[in-house]
């Protein structure tokens, strides 16, 4: 099975439906160990990415698009870190009107290894980048949309409660030190409410 | 807060207006808060982009212009510009031979710039370097030197990389020169008063009507240590004795130095700071070469100095005597 720009169109407009329901939240959280703009990020990212006129059929010219719109609105670090994912994703499908499901493990390992090189952050921190991590191992030999949106629902479940408990190791949480343990990382939530709304019609992107 | 200004949203982009406004010859807008020098890009000319926060001037968007930058992306004050703006700024410097990306190290700075090399190298196969200025002593010890932060060395390096692209050299070449430039230059910063980013309306930092900070940084950054305001002569030695520590200069050796003022410290002060500071450099057996005195590299209103030490050779000494020309510093 393969997906295409439309479904990545359709994906993209519930990721922003699902970041603008979580924006009050998010900056909240993100309040604890930050400073408290995340979900302002995230939302105006989205919202950005889903205005675009959409009217070419190569994939890896619309995640440069998506790419673009979280450059052009936000010049926060994980505004430009995930334009950096999405730049990857663009790299991997550059050229390309169809991805098959058993390609997005790859898109999401090489989304985590251009993250880590721009964030100069390491797995095992607490960070966006673990479950990037997670979602690649629990995607990978998966080819049916239904199985991996499960996959990526436990995984991302699993993650957060693995660090949880751990004090944060990169970026401004890193400042609080024991005072994160207990707390989830802002970024980790973000990417919960994100990969929520992609599967939020059980299918995957 | 007491401030010239018709609304702080509106500060950085009506400041931009006037600048263009001023010098039509100089600058023009391309794009969004990027500024590039007027006319097109030279055709096989390495381009140089800087940029960063507002509330430097001259830096960063100052010093486009002939013999210095082609083209600069500016944030809001003491802000990182947008990774986009970035794009736009190597896009309009682009001249077909490469551009070199030429700015301090902040790690919002750097992570947005990276992105724009990305993105330009996919997008219109702009090839890219970079050099990051890494001078101020006082933000990181010798071992950990490439986590500096960046201040008045950039000037050295707009300079004479600058003239290196003014007379064609290749990327690889003025990114060498820019390197040679950034690896020789030591700054160190003192405070007085704070400054206020208009769209905060507070102080960046509080401190006692008679103290003064050692090594502070040009967004308020804490320093070395804090106490009773001392002489002119005092603070100077200080200062150059910390920068020796950190450069060693042989007799004979050419060195040209920056006293820079943070804002709204006057020029009188500067040259007082300057006739303690040449001495100390004479008496290290340095020859002094195109001593610059001024308001090169601000922090919006705060009060304080900076100097910076740039140890040359006789490439990087021949660069620094080009012509250059903005509105803010001219060399014939």
């Amino acid at each position: 099975m393969s997906f295409r720009v439309d479904d990545l169109v359709a994906a993209a407009e519930r990721i922003a439906k699902a970041a603008r329901e979580a924006k009050d939240e998010l900056n909240a959280q993100d309040g604890r160990l930050g400073d408290g703009d995340l979900g302002i990020t995230l939302d105006k990212g989205w919202a950005e990415a889903t205005a675009l006129e959409v009217d070419d059929p190569d994939l890896g010219r619309y995640f440069l698009a998506l790419s673009k719109a979280f450059q052009r609105v936000s010049s926060s670090s994980f505004g430009t870190l995930l334009a950096t994912g999405l730049m990857a994703a663009a790299k991997g499908t550059k050229g390309r009107n169809a991805v098959e499901y058993h390609e997005v493990t790859d898109l999401i390992a090489a989304a985590r290894d251009a993250m880590m090189a721009r964030g100069k952050g390491e797995l095992g921190q607490k960070s966006v980048l673990d479950i990037l991590d997670a979602l690649a191992i629990a995607t990978r030999d998966l080819n049916d949309p239904g199985d991996i949106a499960e996959a990526a629902r436990q995984a991302v479940e699993v993650s957060l409660e693995t660090f949880r408990n751990q004090p944060a190791g990169l970026g401004r949480a890193r400042m609080y030190g024991e005072a994160s343990i207990g707390l989830d990382d802002p970024g980790m939530l973000a990417t919960r409410h994100m990969v929520n709304g992609l599967i939020s019609d059980n299918s995957a992107p | 807060m007491k401030k010239i200004l018709n609304d702080p949203a509106a500060y950085v982009d009506e400041m931009l207006e006037g600048m263009i406004a001023a010098h039509p010859e100089i600058y023009r807008m391309a794009g969004q808060r990027v500024i590039a020098r007027a006319g097109a890009a030279t055709r096989g000319k390495v381009g140089i982009v800087s940029g960063g926060g507002s509330g430097h001037l001259p830096v960063f968007t100052g010093y486009v212009g002939k013999g210095l930058l082609d083209a600069c992306a500016i944030g809001d004050v003491f802000a990182s510009p947008s990774a986009e703006e970035m794009a736009d700024s190597m896009r309009a410097a682009n001249g077909g031979a490469g551009v070199l990306r030429l700015y301090g190290n902040y790690g919002g700075d750097v992570m947005n710039f990276d992105m724009a090399g990305e993105t330009v190298a996919f997008e219109n196969d702009i090839e890219s370097t970079t050099v990051l200025l890494a001078d101020d002593v006082a933000s990181a010890g010798p071992e950990e030197a490439g986590k500096r932060r960046g201040t008045g060395g950039m000037i050295f390096a707009f300079k004479t990389a600058g003239a290196s692209a003014e007379r064609m050299d290749d990327l690889e070449t003025v990114t060498r020169i820019a390197q040679r430039t950034a690896d020789n230059c030591r700054s160190l910063g003192m405070a007085l008063t704070p400054c206020t980013v208009p769209q905060a309306g507070t102080p960046t930092f509080q401190i006692n009507e008679n103290e003064m900070e050692m090594g502070m940084g040009i967004h308020g950054e804490p320093g070395i240590w804090r106490d009773q305001l001392r002489s002119a002569d005092a603070i100077t030695d200080e200062m150059m004795d910390r920068l020796f520590d950190d450069i060693k200069l042989a007799d004979g050796d050419a060195c040209s130095i920056l006293v820079n003022s943070l804002g709204a410290t006057p020029q009188e002060e500067l040259y007082i700071i300057y006739r303690r500071a040449a001495t100390r450099l004479q008496d290290a057996g340095a020859r002094i070469v195109m001593p610059l005195v001024g308001r090169y590299a601000t922090s919006m209103e705060m009060t304080g100095a900076t100097i910076t030490l740039c140890k040359l050779d006789e490439e990087l000494e021949t660069l620094l005597k080009e012509p250059c020309h903005c509105a803010f510093w001219t060399v014939m």
